[in-house]
C-alpha cells in the first residue's frame, strides 16, 4: 500500500510541528505492487444491505449510554413518536453523517477499494460518501468539521479497522430517524468492520461521545451481499423530493417545489 | 369520504426512508379508490397522488400517498413505470393521524390488470436475492 507520509515523517524527524505534513504532498501515484495488494483484501464487492430487524432489535440490547439528561430528552422524544408526533430529525435533507448513516440507515451502500483507500457509498439522503485512507496517513491535527468525519483504517487480518473524528458537532447520534441527539463535539468513532460468514459484513461500532454519553458506546450493525442488479446503488439526492417536474417560462424542464409538511409532500 | 374504506389491520411496518412514519396511522387502513394524479420516483420517498371521487359527487379529493425510497422499492419489483397517470387504482394506506387526505403506503391494485403492489422488503434480510 501507498505510505504516502514521507513528508510527514520527515518532518517529525526534523522535529517540526506534525501540521508542517499538511503542506507536503499526501496522496503519491499508487504503483503496480499497489494495485496487486488489493486482490488480497477480502472480497466486499456487491452491494450491501441493512439488517434493519437488528437496527430495532439492538435499540434494546445494546442500549445507549446516553447522560442522564440526554436519557430523559430521548426519552421524550421516543414518547412523542409513540403518541404520532414524531421529530423530524433529518426532514432537512442534510446528511445524517456518522454514526447514523451506519446506524439506521434502511438503505444500501457499497464499498470500493483503490489503492490507499476504501470509499462507502450509499443511497437516500444525498449520494452519502466516506473516505478511509488505509495508507497509514494519520489523523489532520485540526480537520475541518464534516458530517462523515476524517477517518483512518487499517486491516488486521481480514477486519478493517476505521478511526473516525472531526464529525460536526450537529451530527445526530440517532436511534431512528425521530430520536437522537447531537453529538456537541468531540466525536469518535472506531469501527471494527468483517465478514462475519461469506456474505454477511458486521460492522462492530464503538462510539465515544463525551458530550451526551456517560460511557463508550458499543453496538453492532448487520449487512448482506447482494449482486442483482435490482440492489445496484441509486442515485439518491434527498432534495429532489421537494421538487416536482415542470416546465419554466422558456419551456425547458425544470424543478417545481412541492409544499413540504413533516417531510412529506403535503397533502391538498 | 365515498370511494373509500376504513379499517383496521395488523402492524404494517412502513421502512421509511429519511423521517419516522409516526405521522401515519399503521393499525388502521384506508382504501383509496380513483385515479393517478402523479406517480413521483424520486428519493427520498417516492409519492404517489390520486384523485379519489366523494360520494355526494363533490370534486374528487387528492390523496397524498408516501412510499418508501425508489432504490427501497426496486428491490421489491417496482419500476418508475409500475403506475402511471390516469391508472384506476385501489390504494390501503396507514392514514395520516391529523385526518389531512393522506398517508403512508401499504398496497396497491391495478384495478385493470390486477397486479398487487407492494412495499414490504423486511422478508429480504438475507443475502444473494434474486
Amino acid at each position: 500500500m501507498r505510505f504516502a507520509c514521507l513528508a510527514f515523517m520527515a518532518c517529525l524527524a526534523l522535529g517540526r510541528p506534525v501540521a508542517w505534513a499538511a503542506t507536503g504532498t499526501i496522496d503519491t501515484p499508487p504503483k503496480a505492487a499497489d494495485w496487486a495488494a488489493i486482490a488480497k483484501l477480502p472480497d466486499w464487492s456487491g452491494t450491501w444491505t441493512p439488517n434493519i430487524t437488528d437496527q430495532d432489535r439492538r435499540i434494546e440490547t445494546d442500549p445507549t449510554p446516553w447522560t442522564p439528561t440526554v436519557a430523559r430528552q430521548v426519552a421524550a422524544m421516543q414518547a412523542e413518536e409513540k403518541a404520532g408526533h414524531p421529530r423530524g430529525l433529518f426532514v432537512n435533507c442534510l446528511p445524517q453523517g456518522m454514526p447514523s448513516w451506519m446506524l439506521i440507515s434502511h438503505n444500501a451502500l457499497e464499498i470500493l477499494f483503490s489503492p490507499g483507500r476504501v470509499t462507502l457509498l450509499g443511497e437516500s439522503d444525498g449520494n452519502r460518501l466516506r473516505r478511509i485512507y488505509t495508507d497509514g496517513r494519520g489523523h489532520p491535527a485540526d480537520p475541518d468539521p464534516s458530517f462523515h468525519g476524517h477517518s483512518i483504517g487499517h486491516w488486521e487480518g481480514d477486519t478493517l479497522v476505521v478511526d473516525t473524528v472531526g464529525v460536526l458537532p450537529q451530527t445526530i447520534i440517532a436511534l431512528d430517524e425521530a430520536v437522537g441527539v447531537p453529538n456537541d463535539g468531540d466525536l469518535h468513532v472506531i469501527e471494527r468492520l468483517h465478514l462475519a460468514k461469506p456474505d454477511i459484513l458486521v460492522d462492530d461500532l464503538q462510539i465515544m461521545a463525551p458530550h451526551v454519553l456517560r460511557a463508550p458506546w458499543k453496538t453492532s450493525r448487520i449487512y448482506y451481499r447482494q449482486r442483482a442488479r435490482k440492489y445496484e446503488i441509486e442515485e439518491g439526492v434527498c432534495l429532489q423530493g421537494s421538487f416536482s417536474n415542470g416546465t419554466d417560462r422558456e419551456g425547458h424542464a425544470s424543478f417545481v417545489p412541492v409544499p413540504q409538511m413533516d417531510g412529506n409532500s403535503k397533502p391538498q | 369520504m365515498a370511494g373509500l374504506l376504513v379499517g383496521i389491520s395488523s402492524y404494517v411496518s412502513p421502512c421509511p426512508a429519511h423521517h419516522s412514519f409516526a405521522m401515519f396511522d399503521p393499525a388502521k387502513t384506508v382504501t383509496v379508490i380513483g385515479t393517478v394524479k402523479d406517480f413521483q420516483w424520486v428519493n427520498p420517498h417516492v409519492v404517489l397522488w390520486v384523485y379519489a371521487p366523494t360520494k355526494d359527487g363533490g370534486a374528487p379529493e387528492l390523496w397524498t400517498i408516501e412510499l418508501t425510497s425508489p432504490g427501497n422499492l426496486t428491490r421489491v419489483g417496482w419500476t418508475r413505470h409500475s403506475v402511471t397517470p390516469g391508472d384506476k387504482v385501489s390504494v390501503d394506506i396507514a392514514p395520516l393521524r391529523n385526518g389531512a387526505h393522506g398517508g403512508g403506503f401499504k398496497k396497491l391494485t391495478l384495478t385493470e390488470s390486477g397486479k398487487v403492489l407492494t412495499s414490504e422488503f423486511k422478508d429480504q434480510e438475507r443475502p444473494g436475492l434474486q
